[in-house]
This record gives C-alpha cells, structure tokens and sequence, in this order.
C-alpha cells in the first residue's frame, strides 16, 4: 500500500493494531471511509473471520462505547429499540393518587419513562459510540425494514414523545453469515465489505498478536495445517478463533511444534472441527498428509498415505 | 468501442458506474456522489485505497464483491490486461463487456455485417479440443454459449431465434405456470413459532409482557403460528456448446422462476457465474446479458467442479433441508466421472433435493450421470413448454 501523508485510514489501521486487530488496508480504508461518510457498514463473511471481532476492536482503538444488538428470529421493537417502563409509570400515578391534576399524560409518557434497548440507547449517547449489530440474517425482514430508518437517519421515532435524533452520530456495523438475503434497500444504505479468510502470512501474524508466548514454530505449523484444512470438504471450515484456541490449546499442552504422535493431535483436533461428520472424515491418515504436504517427503514415503486416504 | 477512461472526472466516473450496472451492480445517483467524495478525500483511482473505498461504495453482496477486481481493472487498467493469457489460452480484450454490447448494437443496426476481425483466438487447451474446431472464425465477438451462431451472424440470430419462439401469450403461460409450480412447492415445516394475528396458540410470555401495560390485565392476548420456510430454489442451467439450442429455454424457464419462486440462478460451462441479478430484470435482452457474462468461458463443461463450487462457495450459506437445486444440462461433463456422484452427494449432505432436466427424451446416459443417479431425486425431459406442463405434478 502507498503511504501518502499521515492518511486517516492508516492512522486507523495502526490504531486498530494497537489494540490487537490486524486489519488488512482494504479493510480499514473502508471503516474509516464509513465514519467519514457517516455510513453503516455491512460486513459479510463466513463464521470466525473476525467480523464482530472488529467492532470490538475500532470501539477499542477509538474510545467508544460499544451497543451491541444481537439478532435473532422474532426481535421486536420493544426488545431492539424502546419500551415504555410500565412498571415506573403505574407508581407514579399511583403515588399522585390522592392528589387530583398533579399527573398528566404527558408527564408519565416521558423520557425518564423510557427503557433504552441497545438502537436508542446507542443514539442518545453523548460521546462517541460504536453500535454492532451483529448477525442482521437472522432478524425478520420486518425488523430490517425498521432499521432503514435508524440507519439511513440516526434517528428513531418514538409516537408519544416525537422523534429523537442522534446527539453523537454512532458508528454503525452490521454482520451478516448470509444465510438469508438481505433486502436492497438495507444493502444500498450501507458500505460492504466481505471479509475472507486470511492469508497464511496474515493469520501468523494475527496468532502471533494474540498469542505472543506460544513458540514461533508451532504457531507457523499450526496455522500452516489449518489453511490447508480449509481446501478440505468440510461442512464447518475453520476460523481464525478456531485457529487461535487450537494454536491455545496446543501451546499450553507444552508443544513447541506440531506434535509428531498423530493420536495426541487427533485430539486436540475439536478446537478446530466443530461437527461429528468433519471429525470423523478427518482420519490421522488424511491429517498426517495435511502436515505431510508441508514437509518435504520422498514419493515412496508418501505413497501409502495417499492410498490409504483413497 | 472505446474502453479508456474520458478525461472530464464526472464523464469517467458516469462511464465507469455504466459498466457496473450493465454487470448488474446497482450504482445509481447516491453511489456516484459518495465515489466522488471518496475520490475527492483519497486521490486519483491509481492507488489501491480509492479501489477499496469504491468497492465498499458500489458493492452490495458477495457476488458483486468478486466481480469488482475485474471490472475495476477492466476500466483504469485496461493496459494491464491487454495480452493477459488466462487459463484457457484466450486472450483477453476480447471479453470486454462494453464491446460486445456495443457490438451486439451495431450488428443489428447493419443487419448481417460480418464482425470485425481482431487477433485470432488463441489455440485452445486440451480440454476444448473435441469443440474447438469451430471458434476460430468468430474470434473479435463473443463466444457465449459456446458460441451460439457458428454458421449465422452472431447475436441477431439469437434474438430473432427468441422471438419466434417466445410468442407474448406463451411468455405469459410460462410466468403463469412457474407460479402455479411455486404454489406447490412444499414449504418446510419447522419447529418455530412466529407472531401472527390471528393465531393458533397464545403467546403466553408476550400476552403477560404486554399485560404490564395495563396493570396486569391481559387485554391485548399475542398469538402465535406455526412458521413455515418458504423452500429455496437454486437453478443451474448448462449454457455449454452442446447445449446450445436449448439454452435459451433453459434461460426462459429459469427467469420465470426467478420471478415467481426467487430463485437463484447459475449459469455454467467451465466455470460457474451466477446472473439471478440480471434475471429479475424485465428486458428483452436476458440473453444477450448472459451471452455477455459467459463470454470468457472456455469450451467443455464442466458440471462437477460447478456443482463443487456451486456448494462450496455460491450457495454455502442457503444450502439447507428443503433446498431445491434444479441442474438443468444434458450430463456430458468433461470432468472424471466419479467427480459427478462426488459433487451431488455433497450437495445431498447439505439436504438438497436434486431435480435434473434434461433435453432429451431419455435420463442422459453420460457416465457420470449413470455413476450419480442414485444422488438424483428425479429425472424430468425439459425441451419445451409442455414439457414443463407435463412435469408439473412431479416438482413438488
């Protein structure tokens, strides 16, 4: 990447190293292009490739607050953005009880009556604030219909107060695994971005960050065997969590490479693949040609690995 | 046919936002304003920042996020591209979307001018050679479906081949029959329940949560219904030289499904490509979009390894129980054999049903198909209308 004069979105980049992030150049010219056109970000990608991990890490390097909704199927209105504190109200009418005129309508609907769910809780804060909103698939399209107007205006509609602005325009990240489409009109509101996994180098670095006392050596074996885990058939692929609690898993287990004993591997292997069919197709025959493609071997060694797997 | 960029930055940018959406990407007015802000904040388009700062403007799915590396170099860069050699031994300018079209435009306003010739085709990989023989002529237009008119002039014949056959009343019977066949796709039951009024059961916890609001009186009960899953259907249709005559009713059928049913829909031959995006829209011109996409496709089909990255990459997410993939070719696959069986019991295991069309009479009897029939839910002989008719009480 070229390096013009102190430029946003390297200082972000940096930033966001500090804080143990390691964002490729792409990435980060797109988050911080999202904050300078105050635009939501959508972020698509496969499970575990540091999509939420993000929004942690820029409310992190910023010094901002971090509102996370979490979507689910059947999240409403009441569960995302407001609800009135019914509770709260019913006492105070009944503590004016005795005293006729003292409690009008709109003093029981007001804001100090109002239960701040994570969207209005996000846009009423007064400093600055990141707002994740993590895994949009799995809303209703009626919830994503609602969001249009939070998003594209940073302001939600509230009928018996009127409607409340943003004081601090949040910083808006959106996930999403893709296990539904999502509609145009929420796509077109946002900037995208689909993360992929990372290239070996990238993912040695990012192991190395997270886990600077595990041995050189094993976390370049280990995230060398993963990569090529992730050409294989599996119904789960492997992501970097995955890869950073097996290179854990390993390093605690006092290895300083990959261990040469295929059984000890084959267990500690459930860090990686997470359903019985990729445990049970990933026999120590076909994990010993995963590492074996990494070292050098004669053919004649090499041979009955390969007859075995077929 | 002019591929370098303008020189005024508005008429470049116009330029390059008309490439994009002749691929499908939605780029309209609110787009082209946030590229030229972000332009304006990051420089020219030579450095790799303003291409991701686009890429993030004008991209709205993973499909477009894949397609952007090209396009984007295709219009600054084209130089880079000049002479590149792909895979398949084609050169490269040829494939530009913008000539084609342009191309397409002027063949048919001077009816049956034999294209210009550019460079020769270069000579094709082992693979293309059963088909190769009859590329060379056409080299300079594009090669889609496995290109179409070896003995005609090119794209003209295709549309006027379309219109005789697709008559306004039998494009309305089609759109009226994918709709009747949507209807009887069978939804998939689940075991949530969702919010509905009226309802079959009563959402005890929301009724007493709502209670709240009138001091515990129950007066606005939550009812509830079962949720029933909507099946999705993937359709993949061969648009391979074999497969030529057929392609275009393949390509009918599949829009009307498009339409009706949200399908989505995949082209393929030696590679996959997905064209839902250009599919839903209403335009006369569906072939010759896809004849454009396709353009760079090698000759040979290559049904496995576009099935293996159907699942693996395409539709990896949406795959579930329920799922209805609909591969739509006559089984001659250039791949292994058993790579076929390989391919479909994977997408088995994600719970797809496996519907084939085939266009001839009989089940294909390429043996990968044999190889593979037990992975395949149900044959069905796709050569016209009425054969869809026929099929209807069998897609279910």
């Amino acid at each position: 990447m070229q390096t013009p004069a102190a430029p946003g979105d390297r200082q972000l980049r940096e930033q966001l190293q500090q804080v143990g992030y390691l964002a490729d150049a792409d990435l980060a010219t797109t988050v911080w292009l999202a904050g300078e056109l105050q635009r939501p970000l959508l972020l698509e990608g496969d499970a575990g490739v540091g999509k939420t991990a993000l929004a942690t890490a820029l409310a992190e390097a910023q010094g901002a607050v971090l509102v996370r909704l979490q979507c689910f199927e059947g999240l409403d209105l009441a569960q995302a953005a407001y609800e009135w504190n019914y509770g709260r109200q019913l006492m105070a009418i009944r503590l004016h009880d005795g005293q006729p005129g003292t409690v009008k309508e709109a003093d029981v609907f007001s804001r100090e009556f109002l239960l701040e769910r994570p969207l209005l809780k996000a846009i009423s804060q007064d400093g600055p604030c990141v707002l994740l909103i993590d895994e949009i698939d799995r809303a209703d399209e009626a919830f994503e219909a609602f969001l249009l107007e939070v998003l594209a205006d940073y302001q939600i509609t509230v009928p018996e107060i009127g409607t409340l602005r943003a004081l601090h325009i949040p910083r808006v990240i959106l996930t999403s695994n893709g296990t539904r489409e999502l509609s145009d009109a929420l796509r077109r509101r946002c900037l995208y971005h689909h993360l992929d996994y990372p290239t070996l180098a990238r993912e040695i670095a990012i192991v190395k960050t997270a886990l600077p006392e595990a041995d050189t050596r094993l976390v370049e074996e280990a995230v060398q065997f993963v990569q090529r885990l992730r050409n294989e058939d599996l119904s789960k692929i492997p992501g970097i969590a995955e890869t950073l609690d097996w290179v854990n898993a390993l390093h605690r287990m006092h290895h300083h490479t990959l261990p040469e004993d295929m059984a000890v591997l084959l267990t500690t292997l459930g860090c990686l693949l997470k359903t019985r069919e990729d445990r049970f197709g990933l026999g120590a025959d076909r994990a010993r040609q995963l590492i074996e493609g990494r070292r050098t071997v004669g053919v004649a060694e090499k041979a009955p690995a390969n007859a075995a797997a077929s | 046919m002019n591929t370098t960029p303008a020189l005024a930055p508005s008429e470049t940018l116009a330029g390059f936002a008309a490439l994009l959406r002749d691929h499908g990407l939605s780029v309209g007015v609110a787009e082209q304003q946030a590229m030229l802000q972000a332009a304006m904040v990051l420089g020219g388009p030579n450095g790799p920042r303003l291409n991701a700062a686009w890429r993030a403007i004008a991209c709205h799915s993973a499909r477009e996020w894949r397609l952007w590396p090209d396009l984007f170099a295709r219009y600054w860069h084209p130089e880079r591209l000049r002479g590149q050699v792909r895979v398949s031994g084609q050169t490269r300018p040829q494939r530009d979307l913008r000539q084609a079209v342009q191309q397409m435009h002027e063949q048919m306003d001077h009816a049956a001018q034999p294209p210009p010739t550019a460079a020769k085709a270069a000579p094709q990989t082992a693979a293309d050679a059963p088909h190769a023989g009859a590329g060379d002529s056409e080299a300079g237009t594009p090669r889609a479906m496995g290109g179409a008119s070896r003995s005609e002039p090119q794209l003209e014949a295709l549309h006027q081949r379309d219109g005789q056959m697709w008559l306004p009343q039998e494009l309305g019977a089609l759109q009226r029959l994918a709709r009747q066949i949507t209807a009887q796709l069978r939804p998939l039951p689940t075991r949530r329940w969702r919010n509905a009024h009226p309802g079959q059961r009563l959402d005890l916890r929301q009724t007493l949560r709502r209670s709240v609001a009138w001091g515990g009186e129950p007066l606005a009960p939550a009812w509830q219904v079962k949720r029933v899953e909507p099946p999705r259907l993937f359709i993949l249709a061969d648009v391979s030289r074999s497969m030529e005559s057929h392609a275009a009713l393949f390509l009918r059928i599949a829009r009307a499904f498009a339409l009706e049913a949200q399908a989505r829909v995949f082209v393929f031959h030696t590679r996959l490509a997905e064209v839902t995006p250009l599919m839903q829209r209403d335009s006369a011109t569906v072939q010759e979009k896809i004849n454009a996409v396709t353009a760079g496709f090698g000759a040979g089909t290559r049904i496995a390894a576009s099935l293996q990255d159907f699942a693996r990459v395409h539709a990896r997410a949406q795959l579930r129980r329920g799922a209805r993939v609909w591969v739509m070719s006559d089984g001659f696959d250039t791949d292994a054999p058993e790579h076929l069986a390989d391919a479909l019991r994977a997408l088995r295991g994600h719970g797809a049903r496996i519907t084939w069309f085939h266009p001839t009479r009989q089940a294909p009897a390429a043996a990968a198909v044999r190889n593979a029939r037990e992975h395949i839910h149900r044959f069905v002989p796709l050569a016209s209308l009425a054969d869809l008719v026929a099929a209807r009480p069998v897609l279910h």
